[in-house]
């Protein structure tokens, strides 16, 4: 009773977002705001009614209503409530709705907002984001609907899936599920995939703009541009959590020692993060200096564009083959989608092109519009490097007839180098200034970071002499922390002078008088944070295998473990654990305990490797146990990663969150500014100061 | 693109309308490239088993060195199973499989045994702590598993005496289920025999 509910309101939902599509993009072409006005209070609708389909859905998993075929797939009774909940995205069917869901919700958000000089801008803004919503919420209803029931017709072998009693069938209610993939019970997982489509469903708002800019031939005004910002900042934060997240996740759970492997669902996110990265900084210029209009427009018709690709790779399987949700019409209808899509907002941006054209041009290669479109084509590059790797197992496969996957040393060698150079813009573009910037002004603006940026350089590369590329990472990484707190510092010591303000008080104001330049800082230092994970990933991490007796020890650089005891016992959510305890020395002194595990799932019969991790700022002791003998043997094996710098990871993440938190804080009000203007001689703001 | 061009052409001299007209091919080009790339991709993973027709041929060499060619087997009946020692659910079939292989080694059967995507140390343990004895070996450059257009692993094939595919079973097999598909094609017998 429940899920028809549930059921009727997604195909209402369904019906309301294609005539909104319809209504408004009617209403837009002959100019009749009353169609309009209808199909905004339609796409309102939507969000409710899916609201009360995807309520139903978790109400379902939540009470272990194995009558859905949905809940069969991934709840069961050994789940805790609070997975069963999570399992929401657990699976195909369930992740599609509450994607639609989330779009429809960013979209209803859009239209609550005030409108005003961009008005005529809505029309077809409702029918490019209410298409794409209509789409996957016709995907739920049609492809693969997480409301289907399991039904057993005579003489099948096996079970049927559909919504309504097929002829002479009966309905088959198992009596316990599946339950959620092991590999996803984790914090990781857990909180992964939700940020990750609320970055991915995010950036359909900045796209619906610039579509529906390029469609009226409003692209000329930077109005619109403006009025995405905010919105592809929220997009692009949730993006970058779930990346993290999805990180942090690898790291834990798959056992490899690492976070990050170039997977081509990894890539899949990365790609519209590069661009969406690259976007976001071309509209600053587009909108500082009116430069660059159709550069922005095609990047985020780009990182739209990767989204979609990104999505389809994932869900259709065509390049991480092995059991991924094939076989369903979803990847047709979803390829015929994702041309249109390409193929459309390509025609629309090369028949408008010409209304992009912008008067400025650079003036100098030593300006901060110069700085910004280098760093735009690095951006262009990571992402052509990557993009390439990713597809390069099908095109292999396509011209040799063996699909061919390119590792990560290809990722690390082609974007390494690249990311090197966008880490050094990253600390020189902000010392520069607007339009022209004199060599000579710039030297000395960069001299006393680029000075201690040696010597704290020079030590610490000489402490870890592992790779001769190591000095120079570190001393990229010194040299930009350094000249981000050298802008930091030379903005405070102006206003203690000038206010005879207390140095917290000053970096309060500072921040808060500016907060789009200085969260923009933040955000920088927290990049700089997960690239020197990176750096310790890619040059100092050592490991080393060993089979040990209890009471045998084995070392790693400074730290050796001892193998104190084996044990087995059933854990929660149906899993046998076998756990080792270990005791962790440093230089020969007791540090910890550490008990990594082996969790085996009894009912999908999959075991889970869950490392323990000892996690200190300067470097991670990961400890897996990866073979054992009998218990009475008394012997295991352990591999050991030391993993420097990686936590930092971790701690760039949140920085980079708390920067964007403040980079979005509405404009500060016009009081601090009336302090401002009354010491005019002496506060002066720097000149190479912009945004 | 009509007024685009004229605009151009008020703007600079022929050679850049012709350059902007090359970069509109080259995108869409590109653009275009992708789709089809993304296409044939899908239609790949899409197409499903190879289920009927005549087995496609291949020769393996075994983690011992020696060589079986598919085609050199005609008249026996070939049981072709892709496993790897990763995958979880090959450990549930793999006891079956070796019972019945040594159950019908002698009356015209020939076991296949393909390591999909596997390292051979690892490969060479689950052969061992399954005391696997039929003939195995890896699949090298997964050529096997993409003439078959393999899905996953476990997945079996049976090839009729002919030479000919007589269906696919994915996932694990369970008892009875391979003895009697085994029984169904010993017993066919064609024209001529």
């Amino acid at each position: 009773m429940l899920a028809d509910i549930g059921l009727f309101a997604l195909i209402v939902a369904f019906l309301l977002a294609v005539y909104a599509t319809i209504a408004s993009a009617w209403g837009g072409w002959k100019n009749q705001q009353a169609y309009v006005e209808s199909a905004r209070n339609a796409t309102l609708l939507v969000v409710p009614l899916l609201t009360i389909s995807v309520g139903v859905i978790v109400y379902a998993l939540y009470s272990l209503d194995f009558s859905l075929a949905y809940v069969e797939d991934v709840s069961s009774r050994s789940m805790s409530p609070f997975l069963r909940l999570t399992a929401l995205w657990g699976g195909q069917a369930g992740s599609i709705l509450f994607w639609a869901w989330l779009m429809s919700g960013f979209v209803a958000a859009v239209l609550l907002r005030k409108w005003e000089r961009d008005r005529d801008l809505m029309p077809y803004f409702i029918a490019v984001a209410m298409l794409t919503t209509a789409f996957f919420i016709g995907i739920s209803v049609f492809i693969i609907n997480p409301f289907a029931r399991l039904w057993h017709i005579p003489g099948a072998t096996e079970l049927t899936r559909a919504i309504f009693q097929p002829a002479g069938a009966m309905a088959y209610i198992p009596q316990d599920g599946q339950g959620l993939n092991p590999l996803l019970r984790h914090f990781g997982m857990i909180g992964h995939p939700p940020t990750t489509y609320l970055g991915f469903t995010g950036f359909v708002i900045p796209f619906a703009f610039a579509i529906s800019a390029l469609a009226t031939g409003r692209s000329r005004s930077d109005e619109w541009i403006r009025t995405s910002r905010r919105w592809t900042l929220v997009a692009w934060i949730f993006l970058s959590i779930g990346l993290v997240l999805g990180g942090r996740w690898a790291y834990d759970v798959l056992g490899w020692g690492g976070f990050w492997g170039w997977d081509p669902v990894e890539n899949a996110m990365l790609l519209p993060w590069l661009t969406g990265t690259a976007f976001l900084h071309s509209m600053m210029i587009t909108e500082k200096r009116g430069m660059l209009k159709g550069w922005s427009v095609m990047l985020i018709i780009l990182t739209y564009s990767l989204v979609l690709f990104g999505t389809f790779i994932t869900r259709t399987g065509v390049i991480s083959s092995v059991h991924a949700f094939s076989k369903t019409a979803l990847g047709p209808v979803f390829f015929v989608f994702i041309g249109l899509t390409f193929l459309g907002s390509l025609a629309l941006l090369l028949k408008q092109r010409d209304t992009l054209k912008t008067k400025h041009e650079i003036e100098s290669f030593m300006s901060r519009e110069a700085a910004f479109l280098l760093q735009n084509l690095l951006f262009l590059a990571i992402t052509f490097a990557v993009f390439f790797g990713t597809v390069f197992p099908l095109i292999s496969e396509l011209v040799t007839g063996t699909k061919i996957t390119v590792g990560p040393p290809y990722f690390q060698k082609v974007t390494g180098p690249l990311f090197a150079v966008l880490l050094l813009l990253m600390g020189i573009a902000p010392l520069i200034a607007w339009r022209k910037q004199a060599a000579r002004s710039l030297g000395r603006a960069m001299l006393i970071p680029f000075v201690a940026s040696l010597g704290v350089a020079g030590i610490w590369g000489y402490s870890h002499r592992v790779h001769p590329a190591s000095f120079f990472a570190l001393w990229l990484v010194s040299f930009v922390v350094l000249s981000i707190f050298f802008e930091f510092w030379k903005g405070v010591r102006a206003r203690m002078n000038a206010q005879s303000e207390r140095p917290v008080v000053a970096l309060g104001h500072l921040i808060g008088r500016n907060h789009r330049r200085y969260g923009g800082y933040i955000i920088h230092l927290g990049v700089v944070m997960i690239g020197l994970g990176f750096i310790g990933d890619a040059y100092f991490q050592q490991e080393s295998q060993r089979a040990l007796t209890i009471g045998e020890s084995m070392s790693i650089g400074d730290y050796s473990l001892r193998f104190d005891n084996l044990e087995t016992f059933p854990g929660s959510d149906g899993r046998e654990v076998l756990e080792a305890s270990t005791s962790l020395f440093k230089n020969g002194e007791f540090v910890r305990t550490l008990q990594p595990r082996r969790d085996f799932f009894v009912v999908q019969q999959q075991p889970v490797t869950v490392p323990a991790v000892h996690s200190t700022p300067a470097t991670d002791v990961y400890v897996l146990l990866v073979g054992w003998e009998e218990i009475g043997l008394q012997s295991s094996t352990f591999k050991i990663y030391l993993n420097p710098l990686i936590s930092w990871t971790w701690t760039g993440g949140i920085v980079l969150i708390l920067g964007t938190f403040i980079a979005v804080w509405p404009q500060a009000t016009g009081k601090r500014r009336v302090s401002y203007s009354l010491k005019p001689g002496k506060f002066r703001p720097q000149p190479s100061a912009g945004d | 693109m009509t007024e685009m061009t004229t605009e151009a052409i008020t703007e600079a001299p022929g050679k850049r309308v012709w350059l902007s007209g090359l970069g509109t091919v080259l995108i869409y080009a590109f653009v275009l490239g992708v789709l089809g790339l993304l296409g044939w991709g899908l239609m790949k993973v899409n197409s499903g088993q190879r289920e009927s027709g005549m087995a496609p041929d291949f020769t393996l060499t075994s983690f011992d060195g020696e060589s079986v060619t598919l085609s050199g087997l005609r008249g026996q009946v070939v049981i072709i199973n892709f496993w790897a020692s990763w995958c979880p659910p090959c450990r549930e079939e793999a006891p079956y499989l070796e019972s019945t292989w040594r159950k019908y080694q002698d009356q015209g059967v020939f076991f296949i045994g393909v390591d999909y995507a596997d390292t051979e140390k690892e490969a060479l343990a689950y052969i061992d702590e399954f005391g696997i004895t039929y003939f195995n070996g890896p699949d090298v450059g997964t050529r096997i598993a993409q003439d078959y257009r393999m899905d996953g692993v476990p997945e079996t094939y049976f090839v009729a005496k002919n030479g000919e595919l007589r269906g696919t079973k994915i996932g694990p097999l369970f008892p009875p289920e391979l003895d009697q598909r085994i029984e169904e094609l010993l017993a066919e017998t064609y024209a001529g025999e």
